[in-house]
């Protein structure tokens, strides 16, 4: 049976959810920026957006998270865990793109141990996902194996209808069909025309660029000296992706108490692999970029099957340098055989 | 009955001016509000304006920097280099909204033992009239919670 | 000719002739408006430069990093007024040897872009020391008169919201040519004295304390504002600490390469309106 939510009834939805103890986050634009917040209101979102400038990782992978609270006493150290709350989130309006980011992300998060902040974050969260009618020169889904209607890591999916009144409604998960029977009430039953999804033309070859990686002699080549020239080594780019999940671990205190905290890190610092030593493995950027692409699209993809980039393209578009992930594998995809 | 408010109130003092100051009021056994701590620098030269944030961050309601009268430093020129850096920190700080109220500073030589006492006691007075320094210590209490809800 | 035409073959024959081994200067981005740095070596490439008034970008940040002028080469760069008061101020903090570095200098007005006359720093002398004398950008301060206008409480508000946003992304301090530190002060632990975390008091610290470094250096390229990836107008900041140090000490930054920094330096009468 197909659903559709009409835009005017957003905000019954809304209380609807809130009321069931759901907090409820959605694109919103506050203080010069466009990013997932809470919204007590359909007004408060910004669904017009190609995409918010930061990602929905920013909430189930902290940029600052603590983890434990130790005191250190005479013959012992306590330690209490600083688990995230049990506080059930809805993530309404969210790009395919940022969703299929959380899923990639799961494998790593879950492969050789259970990360607890994640998966307790992950666990307690409904991504509900818009399918994308827009999209700008940088959005590069087609590119990496999804779309603009991907629904990897989304557990509803509304399509928007071509008179622009609402949303074709899709559940996808069984947690997506237990939030969507619980508005039941206040969506249409029927089908409607969906909107065309945005046009994203593929802007290289992802097999190709993989498997140039995945040769040895790819190492060493020129290439990577030459299209790092202009980066700057700042974290930008990975701390935008959505599927970005380097982390450094930081104790903050003083000398009888403190905090342990999981804070975002970068392999674009200089600082990255700075060995006690001095020395440091990847001390040029072009070594530092190299590991980027690598890492995303040989050594993620060996271990997990999949390439670890969602394709929205915010590493170009909100690099300083006009830098970003699309320029070096269309570089690695136009490479003579 | 519920207690007064002690202000905490971290002092960067120099060796040869301040400090001895302040050592004059002990031994003219003045007395002076006990609120200070006082942390000796060689000189105020030394004083960085990350020993002030990081006395903020540390939970200090007030600070003050303290050194040789201009021309008195026993480094010659150290003093006037810590006076440029904090017209500058000043500006910053009371730009970003942090009290400049807060952070004082004055120059109290070795003979002064009785100004020192009296320019605790006033600062501490001062302080207090302030009250706790809540805004940025409430930057602290929410890094012990769970953002994003 | 236009400059773009002229500048490219003036690079071509620098490049050619081995008078330099590199022109840094700005090419065509991902988007039709879009520049990039763009690191040319022949005469070939330097077909690649473009200067229009989408070249905003301080390039002379390009001059300091691994060792680039270490073998006593020059390098050619684009810069613009902003530009140029960078190479001063790193001459004068013995960073950059003003000899090595050739400048195609050019200033974009109305949307259009025009040559200045000069090869090295010290030829557009007379420039910057005009551009002293009208002062800081009256659209910054502007915008600065609005917060200096609210309340101490409300301002420490507003730049909570503000920096609640930043990711320490240190973007805005890779960007600046005058940032060059080999080892940033927060990446020191021994000891720790900013934290590296990024909750909003470790926000609050790490950008006060590189506005602070900036007192007095900032050119006002805003390069930090643009790069910043969550829009914190970090020219504000920066323009304060400027607007300060001139105001208490007459100090523009980067007026000439023998300038002393003003944190370095001092006179037995500034002004000192805050001692008890």
């Amino acid at each position: 049976m197909t659903r559709i939510l009409l835009h005017d009834r957003l905000d019954d939805c809304l209380a609807a959810w809130r009321s069931s103890g759901f907090r409820v986050l959605a694109p919103t634009r506050r203080d010069d920026l466009t990013r997932f917040d809470e919204v007590r209101s359909a007004a408060e979102m910004a669904l017009d957006i190609i995409m918010p400038e930061r990602t929905i990782k920013d909430h189930f992978f902290l940029q600052t998270e603590p983890m434990i609270r130790y005191r250190i006493k005479k013959q012992e150290i306590d330690t209490e865990e600083m688990l995230p709350p049990e506080q059930k989130r809805l993530f309404f309006g969210v790009r395919p793109c940022d969703a299929s980011g959380l899923a990639i992300d799961d494998q790593l998060f879950g492969w050789d141990y259970k990360d607890a902040y994640w998966f307790q974050r992950r666990e307690n969260s409904v991504i509900v996902t818009i399918a994308c009618t827009k999209a700008d020169d940088f959005c590069m889904c087609t590119s990496v194996q999804l779309s603009p209607d991907s629904t990897k890591g989304s557990d509803v999916m509304l399509h928007p209808l071509k008179d622009g009144r609402g949303w074709q409604v899709v559940t996808l998960t069984d947690r997506g069909k237990s939030l969507v029977d619980g508005i039941a009430s206040i969506l249409q039953e029927g089908t409607a025309e969906t909107a065309p999804t945005a046009s994203v033309p593929v802007k290289f070859d992802v097999d190709k660029v993989a498997s140039w990686l995945a040769d040895p002699a790819s190492f060493e080549s020129h290439l990577w000296k030459e299209v790092s020239q202009r980066c700057i080594g700042c974290g930008s780019c990975t701390f935008l992706c959505p599927t970005c999940h380097c982390f450094d671990i930081q104790d903050e205190g003083d000398t009888y108490s403190g905090i342990r905290r999981k804070n975002w890190d970068s392999c674009s610092f200089a600082m990255f692999t700075m060995h006690t030593s001095g020395h440091n493995p990847r001390n040029t950027q072009s070594t530092r970029w190299r590991q980027r692409i690598m890492h995303k699209f040989n050594y993620y993809r060996g271990k997990f099957d999949v390439n670890s980039c969602s394709g929205c393209g915010r590493c170009t578009r909100q690099c300083p340098v006009d830098m970003g992930i699309t320029e070096t594998l269309q570089v690695i995809s136009n490479l003579p055989r | 009955m519920s207690e007064p408010f002690e202000p905490k109130i971290v002092a960067f003092v120099c060796t040869y001016c301040t400090y001895a100051g302040a050592d004059l009021a002990g031994t003219s056994r003045i007395k002076y509000a006990p609120n200070v701590r006082i942390v000796r620098l060689p000189c105020t030269g030394r004083i960085s304006p990350m020993f002030i944030l990081k006395a903020l961050q540390k939970g200090a309601d007030g600070v003050l920097v303290s050194g040789c009268h201009p021309g008195d430093c026993h480094f010659a020129q150290g003093n006037y280099h810590a006076r440029r850096r904090w017209t500058v920190f000043r500006s910053l700080l009371s730009f970003t909204g942090i009290p400049e109220e807060r952070i004082k500073f004055s120059w109290v030589s070795a003979a002064e033992g009785a100004k020192f006492a009296e320019l605790i006691n006033d600062v501490t007075e001062q302080i207090r009239d302030l009250g706790p320094f809540e805004q940025y210590q409430e930057l602290q209490k929410v890094i012990e919670t769970q953002s994003s809800y | 000719m236009g400059i773009q035409e002229q500048y490219r073959i003036e690079a071509a024959e620098l490049l050619s002739s081995g008078a330099v081994k590199l022109v840094i200067g700005y090419g065509q981005g991902s988007t039709p408006d879009r520049r990039r740095p763009v690191f040319i070596r022949s005469a070939e490439e330097s077909k690649q430069l473009l200067l229009d008034s989408y070249c905003v970008a301080n390039l002379s940040g390009y001059l300091v990093p691994e060792g680039l002028l270490s073998d006593g080469k020059s390098v050619g760069v684009f810069l613009k007024p902003d530009g140029i008061r960078s190479v001063n101020i790193l001459t004068a903090e013995a960073q950059v040897n003003p000899d090595q570095v050739v400048i195609f200098g050019f200033d974009i007005e109305n949307g259009n872009t025009k040559p200045l006359s000069g090869r090295k720093a010290i030829d557009f002398a007379p420039l910057i020391e005009s551009m002293k004398s009208t002062g800081l950008s009256p659209e910054l301060q502007h915008e600065a008169d609005r917060l200096e206008q609210m309340s101490a409480s409300e301002r420490f508000e507003y730049w909570k919201a503000q920096f609640a946003k930043c990711i320490k992304c240190y973007a805005c301090r890779q960007v600046c040519p005058m940032c060059y530190c080999r080892r940033c002060i927060v990446d020191v632990n021994q000891p720790q004295w900013v934290n590296t975390s990024s909750h909003t008091l470790g926000n609050f610290e790490w950008n006060i304390v590189r506005a602070f470094h900036l007192a007095g250096r900032c050119v006002a390229c805003g390069g930090c504002d643009r790069a910043c990836p969550v829009n914190i107008p970090l020219r504000l900041i920066n323009h304060r600490m400027s607007k300060e140090a001139l105001d208490a000490f007459d100090h523009f930054a980067g007026e000439s390469a023998d300038q002393k920094p003003v944190l370095a330096t001092f006179r037995q009468d500034d002004p000192e309106t805050f001692i008890l």
